[in-house]
This record gives C-alpha cells, structure tokens and sequence, in this order.
C-alpha cells in the first residue's frame, strides 16, 4: 500500500503534478497531486525520510535524467520542481526539527558581476529534488559571500554559475577564497561559455553541462 | 560591390565578392578601445572596420509607455528599477550586463488581461521615427544594409511574466501564452505598417530572440511549432510580402528548433554560440541550401588573443561555409573588453581574406 502510494508521488513529482486543481498535466486532471499525496503518506505514518528517498528523489531524478537525454525541457522541470516544492511545504518540519535529514547541502549562486539566474534556478531545483538543502545566495554574489556562507554550513559543497565569458573570470577568485577559507569544500561550476579545461585551470572540482551532472557530482562526493 | 548589394546576396546566396563583416561588442570594449587610442573619440565600429550592416531598434514595446522608472533601491553597483511592463529589473552601474529581472507583476493570464494587454496598442508614441530615418538615411549615404531591429515574442513575453510563469503557462495555460504570442506579433506587424509607410522600407529585418540554454533549447520544437512560431511567421510573413529578408538571432543551443523557424521564414540565423554547443559548419551542412548564417566563430579563442588559434578557428570554419554564398562574419555572440584590439583586426582582414571569392 504504502509502496503504491510513493510511486504514486513520484510520479506526480516526475510529471508535474502539483495538487488536485492543477489541470496540468490534462491526463491527470481532477486527481490528487503531490501535495495531496504527500499529506496522506505522512497521515499513515510513512516517515518523511522514507517520502523524500523513496518518492521525491525518484521523481526528481527521473525528470533530470529525461533532461540530460533532451528527451524534456525547461517547462516540465519547472513544473516538476513546483510539485516538489508542494511536497516539501510538508516535509520541511520534519526536516527543521531534525527528525529527517538532508542528503547534503548546496551552497549555489551566479558569480560576481552577472546577473543571469535560469540556469542557476534550475540547478538548484534539481539538486533540492535530489535531497540537499540548498541555500541560494542569489545571483551577483561576491567571493566573500560564497566564503561566509561555507563557514556558516560546514561540509557543504558550492556551486557557482556564470552565464558571460566577462564574468566566468570572477570564478577562479571565489574558488581560491572558498577552497582557503575552508579546504576540502567541493565546488562545482556550470554555466554556457565554460569547459571542463576550464574548471580544472581555476582549480575547481567539476564541470557540469546540465543539472543532473551537478546532482550524481554530489551525490558521488557526499 | 556595396555593402548593400553584398547582404542583399548573402541573404539569398546569391553570387558575391565576399563573406560579409558585421559584429556586436560590449559597450566597455568601445570604450577600451577608444582610451587605448585605437579608435578616435566617438568613432563608430562599424565605420572603423567597415561593416555591411546598419540597424536601428526603433520601437518601444512596454506596456505602459508613460511610466517613469521608478527606483527602488541603489547601491554602489546595481540599481534597482520598476518598468513599465511591472517588472522589478536589477542593473549592473560598473559594466554592460543583461539586467536581472527580480520580480513581475504579471504572473498569470488574469494579470496580463488586467496589467498590460489593453495598454499594447499601435501609438505612434512607440516609434522612433528620427532614428530609424537617420539611421536609414546614413546607410544610404554609406553604401550599406540597413535593417530594421527588434526583438520578437520570446523576447517580448519574458521581460513581462518572467521565464519561469511564461515557460511553465506553456504547459499549464497554452492559451495564455498563445494570447500573448498573438497580441506581440499583430502589434509588431501594426508598428512595422506605420513606420514603413512613412519612412519608407529597411533593407531587411533582424528579430532577436533568445530560445537556447547551453546545450538546449528553452522549449521542443513540437512546443516551438505550437506556441511561438505563429507570431514568428505573422511577423516574418508581413516582412516577406514586402520583399524584405529576415534574420533571426538566438542565443544558446537552438538547433532543434531551426527546423521550425525554416519553416516560419527565416533567411539566415545568427548568432550560432559556439560555448553553448552549436555547430557552424554541421548547420551549413545541414540547411546551408535553404539558410544563410552569421557568427559561430568561437569568442573564447579571440579573447585567448593567440593569434595562431584564431587563424585555426577562422580555417576551420570559413572555407566551408562560404561555399554557397551565404555567410557573414561574426562572432558568436559579442566581443568583452578581453579581446585586445589587434587580435580583433586580425580576426576581420583574415576572416575576410579567407571569404573572399
């Protein structure tokens, strides 16, 4: 029964199904979405350790590895981080009062000088939908924010974004402050003009293309 | 031939002389470039290198035109403002970056009924006449290809939802997002119809749209086909029964899509981002019979300033896709202060040698 009921949710969770009047997507109009049936995993005592690993995160891996193929795109992960973000509203007290726990924590932001966000927004997405805690400094974050952040969540990994070739050279700096302010700190970098030879010049630990690298980087790492 | 004749032709790959020149920099470039004494004080770039192409951006398609931005906070770098669409932008002050928009006012169709579709209408207060006719008028005088530019409804929908209510209404309210498709491209056509009856019709017509993340478009191209291409051929049929070109830009990883916008009418797509994955020469294989293309020579290794990769890049690259006519330097997106001023001059009397026939 309660097997049932977790692929039910990650399915929700992998089509995009946020709740019982979301129309979307048509074939499941009018039936109960991840909000709903997470409310009633919870009710029958499923712990909410179990909700997260056994429905969230496979819904959510699900999707970005259909990302990673191109077999969908920005909308349906969009939507499939909006139907977990209505799980979570539920998950969250469990988490906060310790009785769950995070797989991790994702510091993320773009680098100083760039405002671009998308990219960014869906890494994040994807790497809480994988069982992180992630905590999003924003975009335009300065070296010195990445290093306070890193000492306020000791073991984190980092994530840094940057959409310009003008801006990817803020990078490297934030790397060499993050990685002496708190060695071993795995940082990760994403975004349109960098390279892997890029990310091994600036002394970075990866290089990912898309979401779903970020995720198995940490999943690997943590 | 004139810089006019030449685009005419490789709009149309049609025999010319040679490749044809154009380019987009950061404005912090210029000025580089000007304090370094390479380029006199106020010196355009396009007379400086002799490109082939003018353009002029004379429409102002936000919803509330007589709304004055309206700041809501400042610091030392970035300034934040509330435009007319509703939308809370962040701008850099230090240097030229895409503005971040923070937040939006239209987050669903009832909203964009309420805020910003009745005020889309065809006011003439949204047309630059003078800069269009003097921008015209200076490429008559100058020998070259004047176009007129602006953005399309990709570039025009997200500026007031936001990315992720416009991507998401895709899914969720199709027909929204299709409203807003169809209110942009008839305003657009209706502008165009103004303008051109008054000041006479450009040369071609460049719309701007930015569909592509890296190594993926926003959307497929069964959503593309469904949803944005009707305003794209609206907007581009109105330019063809005019005898008028059409080019198409994008950022990021479009080539699924280009199949699509083939079939909406484009004449040559630019600006082919090599970082974000796309493929120059693999395009001109694949629709080098039936498009025209600028740009797709890497920025990255201009900005390397070696000399040697850029000669590697630009031999790679431009006897290929010369071939049919069709092709007009550029690079993949616009040129950072990075690149050192000679290594640009190389990259345009090389490229240029290597394109001519």
């Amino acid at each position: 029964m309660s097997t049932e009921l977790l692929k039910e949710i990650a399915t929700c969770i992998e089509r995009g199904k946020v709740n019982a009047a979301s129309p979307y997507p048509p074939d499941m109009k009018g039936k109960e979405g991840a909000d709903e049936l997470v409310k009633k995993a919870l009710d029958q005592g499923i712990p909410a350790s179990e909700i997260l690993e056994k429905a969230l995160i496979v819904g959510m891996s699900a999707i970005g590895q259909k990302f990673s193929r191109n077999e969908v795109f920005v909308p349906d992960v969009l939507m499939a981080a909006k139907a977990m973000q209505a799980a979570m509203k539920h998950l969250r007290p469990f988490f906060d009062s310790g009785e769950a726990k995070h797989r991790g924590t994702f510091i993320i932001g773009t680098v100083q000088g760039d405002l671009h966000d998308i990219g960014k927004n869906l890494v994040a997405m994807v790497i809480e939908g994988g069982g992180y805690k992630v905590v999003d400094l924003g975009v335009d974050v300065s070296p010195e924010k990445f290093v306070d952040a890193v000492k306020q969540n000791p073991g984190a990994s980092v994530g840094l974004s940057a959409l310009l070739t003008t801006t990817m050279i803020n990078m490297e700096k934030t790397v060499k402050l993050v990685k002496e302010a708190m060695p071993g700190t795995k940082v990760i970098v994403g975004g349109a003009p960098l390279t892997q030879e890029f990310a091994d010049k600036i002394g970075a630990d990866a290089y990912s293309p898309d979401p779903q690298g970020a995720l198995e980087f940490l999943n690997r790492t943590n | 031939m004139t810089s006019y004749e030449r685009m005419q032709n490789i709009l149309r790959r049609k025999p010319v002389d040679r490749i044809g020149l154009y380019e987009h920099f950061w404005g912090d470039t210029h000025k580089k470039w000007t304090r370094e004494g390479h380029l006199k004080e106020g010196e355009p770039v396009d007379d400086h290198f002799g490109f082939d192409l003018m353009e002029c951006w004379p429409f102002n398609l936000v919803a509330r035109l007589d709304f004055k931005p309206e700041v809501v906070e400042e610091t030392e770098e970035t300034i934040l403002t509330r435009d007319g669409n509703g939308a809370l932008l962040r701008r850099h002050k230090l240097h030229d970056a895409t503005p971040e928009h923070v937040d939006f006012l239209v987050k669903d169709r009832r909203l964009w009924e309420e805020h910003v579709k009745p005020f889309l209408l065809p006011q003439r207060e949204r047309i630059n006449f003078e800069a269009y006719r003097n921008v015209k008028r200076a490429a008559r005088e100058k020998g070259r290809f004047f176009v007129w530019s602006g953005v399309n409804v990709f570039e025009l929908m997200h500026p007031v939802c936001g990315h992720e209510a416009m991507l998401m209404g895709m899914l969720t309210d199709p027909d929204w997002i299709k409203d807003m498709v169809k209110t942009y491209s008839e305003l657009t056509v209706s502008l165009m119809e103004i303008l051109f009856a008054e000041e006479g019709d450009p040369d071609g017509v460049w719309f701007y749209e930015d569909m592509g993340l890296k190594a993926r478009p926003f959307v497929s191209l069964d959503m593309y086909r469904d949803i944005i291409l009707p305003g794209h051929r609206r907007t581009i049929d109105f330019a063809k029964s005019r005898g008028l070109p059409v080019i198409m830009h994008s950022c990021g990883y479009v080539a699924p899509l280009v199949p699509g916008m083939i079939e909406a009418g484009i004449d040559c797509l630019q600006v082919i981002e090599v970082k974000a994955g796309m493929d120059l020469v693999q395009l001109y294989k694949d629709f080098g019979d039936r498009l025209s293309f600028m740009g797709g020579i890497d920025v990255r290794v201009l900005y390397s300033n070696d000399k040697g990769l850029i000669e590697q890049e630009l031999s790679s690259k431009i006897p290929i896709v010369k071939r049919g006519y069709g092709y007009a330097l550029h690079s993949d997106h616009s040129i950072p202060d990075q690149v050192e001023y000679d290594s640009y001059r190389f990259f345009v009397e090389r490229g240029l040698e290597l394109g001519h026939y």
